[in-house]
């Protein structure tokens, strides 16, 4: 590039030529372009301004902390099975217990004659491999409400808001654990701001109600009712069941283990009939099992059965129960069952 | 080997000639090309390589590598390994330090198959039942009884007890001291006292055992004692039963 300029340059700029030598260009084009192109990489350029530090004392300076973290999804697989009738458990692998065998040694540990807490708390301790689709991504933390066919005293405060065009549903509805129940009136009182959204937790509506519903949602925002998250429906009674007696859980991730999500939610008490608590803790674990995501391998990996003031904690086996893994082709071949089923419903109806 | 005794001073060897030549060397690294060498044409010969063809990445050394288990027999009793004649799958070093070298084990026959009932414990139960009596003998283990209700101390308390502190066991392998002990007591708290722990019906041995009465009610509950096991204690005057 450069010599082809400095030719051109010696092209306009020489003085004497014949006659019969036209110049090419008469004025300093050559130059004036290189000048905005200059100006241009200038411009580019973006400067760098270096902040000046003070001085930091040497013991509050940053060190790097190298920490090694262990895996937190435990596999002790490794380990031998035990053959003694008395063993020392950190040899072994740990004990899996049926959910009676765990609510048992619950109940002896909290025995009059020992802590002496017969209706204590029993918690689930549900443990999940976080891996989205991708193994870069990540489920995100989520809250949820499960439905369980025995309730008990969760200690909780729940204000829920019902909402219907009907008058007949509302002493159901208020029967059901509904709070305040009302219509089209309770829509025009939000607007107004005679009623405050901020002192119920859930909103819960019929569907005959939803096209005026439709003005609350930017009040509403997360609340705004919806099939996807059971608030919104036909069957106002069970809906609002679900979530007066419901188990409220959420998964949280761990801060530096990402893959690893931990579930810690109650399901009744220690003096419930074992059947009752047992299926409370399959309809918990079938409610988590189904936000799943659509990957192979298990999503939840460990069930441990802990209730204070007790330290024990007993591994149960969840996996009695639900699917410990489903792999993509059955999943899409089911979801296509499902389909045809559903269209054949439609076509019979039609 | 010609060239060595050329370069060798007059009387030493090559050390090649010294160490057997079938000593054990792991001297194998893979590696692999960091540049291709050039394809060659069709019909021509391999063309010559430049400095950059003899740059190469380490795939592997096998020096580092992760040896297979290494199977053994045992020649006679290990305790926490197995009885004699079991065959033990075991890492190679500790295999060859731990049990060939001492003695206790040979290397496994290909066609060797012993049988459960062949493999001797030598008055042993099971390979690892004294292991869990000297871990049994080392503990001091806490009872926590109730402060409020009365009761009367039963085999499950002891088993409750034990699974808290991570050993596993029956009800039947636990006696109690043939006098009943009974509270809540405050006279017999933090003293000690010994059940006898049977382990698969056969090795027998002493726990020593202290009661603490814990109660429901925070503000009622005695002061917590740290590492109450590194404390002297008086014993609990009841008859024990001597193994």
């Amino acid at each position: 590039m450069l010599p082809a300029i400095s030719s051109l340059r010696t092209v306009i700029t020489r003085p004497n030529y014949g006659a019969s030598v036209r110049l090419l260009h008469l004025s300093a084009v050559t130059d004036a372009a290189r000048k905005g192109t200059r100006e241009k990489a200038r411009k580019k350029k973006v400067k760098v301004e270096v902040q000046k530090v003070g001085f930091i004392p040497h013991n509050l300076r940053d060190k790097k902390i190298v920490v090694s973290r262990v895996n937190k999804h435990v596999d002790d697989s490794w380990k031998q099975i035990p053959t003694d009738n008395c063993y020392v458990g950190r040899y072994y692998r740990w004990k899996v217990y049926s959910i009676a065998e765990a609510i048992e040694s619950h109940r002896e540990t909290h025995h009059p004659t020992m802590y002496d807490v017969p209706d204590a708390n029993i918690y689930a301790h549900v443990e999940l491999n976080m891996q989205a689709e991708k193994s870069t991504r990540f489920v995100d933390n989520f809250n949820r409400m499960a439905m369980i066919p025995y309730k008990f005293d969760h200690g909780e405060q729940r204000q829920i808001l019902v909402f219907s065009k009907d008058n007949e549903h509302y002493p159901e509805a208020r029967a059901a654990g509904g709070t305040l129940v009302g219509g089209v009136e309770l829509i025009k009182d939000i607007q107004n701001g005679d009623l405050l959204l901020t002192d119920y937790q859930y909103v819960i509506a019929h569907t005959n109600i939803l096209p005026d519903l439709v003005v609350l949602r930017g009040l509403m925002r997360k609340k705004f009712p919806n099939p996807k998250s059971g608030t919104l429906g036909t069957n106002l009674k069970e809906m609002i069941e679900k979530f007066s007696n419901g188990v409220s859980y959420s998964a949280v991730k761990d801060e530096h283990q990402k893959d690893f999500g931990l579930i810690n939610a109650c399901f009744g008490t220690l003096d419930m009939d074992k059947k009752h608590l047992e299926e409370n803790l399959i309809a918990l674990l079938k409610d988590i099992d189904s936000v799943r995501p659509k990957r192979e391998g298990k999503f939840i990996t460990r069930v441990l059965l802990k209730s204070p003031p007790s330290k024990e904690q007993f591994k149960i086996d969840p996996f009695l129960h639900i699917a410990e893994e489903v792999s993509n082709k059955a999943s899409k071949k089911s979801a296509a069952k499902n389909e045809e089923q559903l269209e054949e419903q439609e076509a019979a109806v039609n | 080997m010609f060239c060595n005794k050329f370069l060798l001073p007059r009387g030493l060897t090559p050390i090649s000639q010294i160490l057997p030549a079938n000593l054990q060397k792991r001297t194998t690294f893979i590696l692999k090309r960091k540049w291709q060498e050039p394809l060659r044409k069709k019909g021509y010969g391999r063309r010559d390589l430049r400095a950059k063809n003899f740059v190469y990445d380490l795939v592997e050394d096998t020096l580092v590598k992760k040896q297979k288990n290494l199977s053994v027999t045992l020649t006679q009793y290990v305790e926490s390994v197995g009885g004699q004649g079991e065959v033990i799958s075991a890492k190679p070093n500790a295999a060859y330090n731990k049990l060939i070298l001492p003695g206790y084990a040979k290397y496994t026959d290909a066609q060797q198959t012993t049988e459960k009932k062949d493999i001797d414990y030598a008055e042993h139960s099971s390979p690892f039942a004294q292991r869990t009596i000297n871990m049994l003998n080392r503990i001091t283990l806490g009872v926590v009884m109730n402060k409020d209700v009365p009761w009367v101390l039963e085999p499950w308390h002891i088993r409750v007890s034990l699974r808290k502190v991570g050993f596993y066991c029956d009800d039947s392998c636990i006696t109690l001291p043939s006098t009943p002990i009974k509270g809540p007591d405050l006279d017999i708290e933090n003293k000690d006292f010994y059940v006898t722990i049977t382990i698969n019906n056969k090795e027998k041995t002493e726990l020593k055992c202290r009661i603490h009465h814990w109660s429901t009610d925070p503000s009622n509950r005695l002061p917590y004692v740290f590492e109450h096991w590194k404390q002297e204690s008086e014993p609990l005057n009841i008859p024990s039963d001597q193994v």
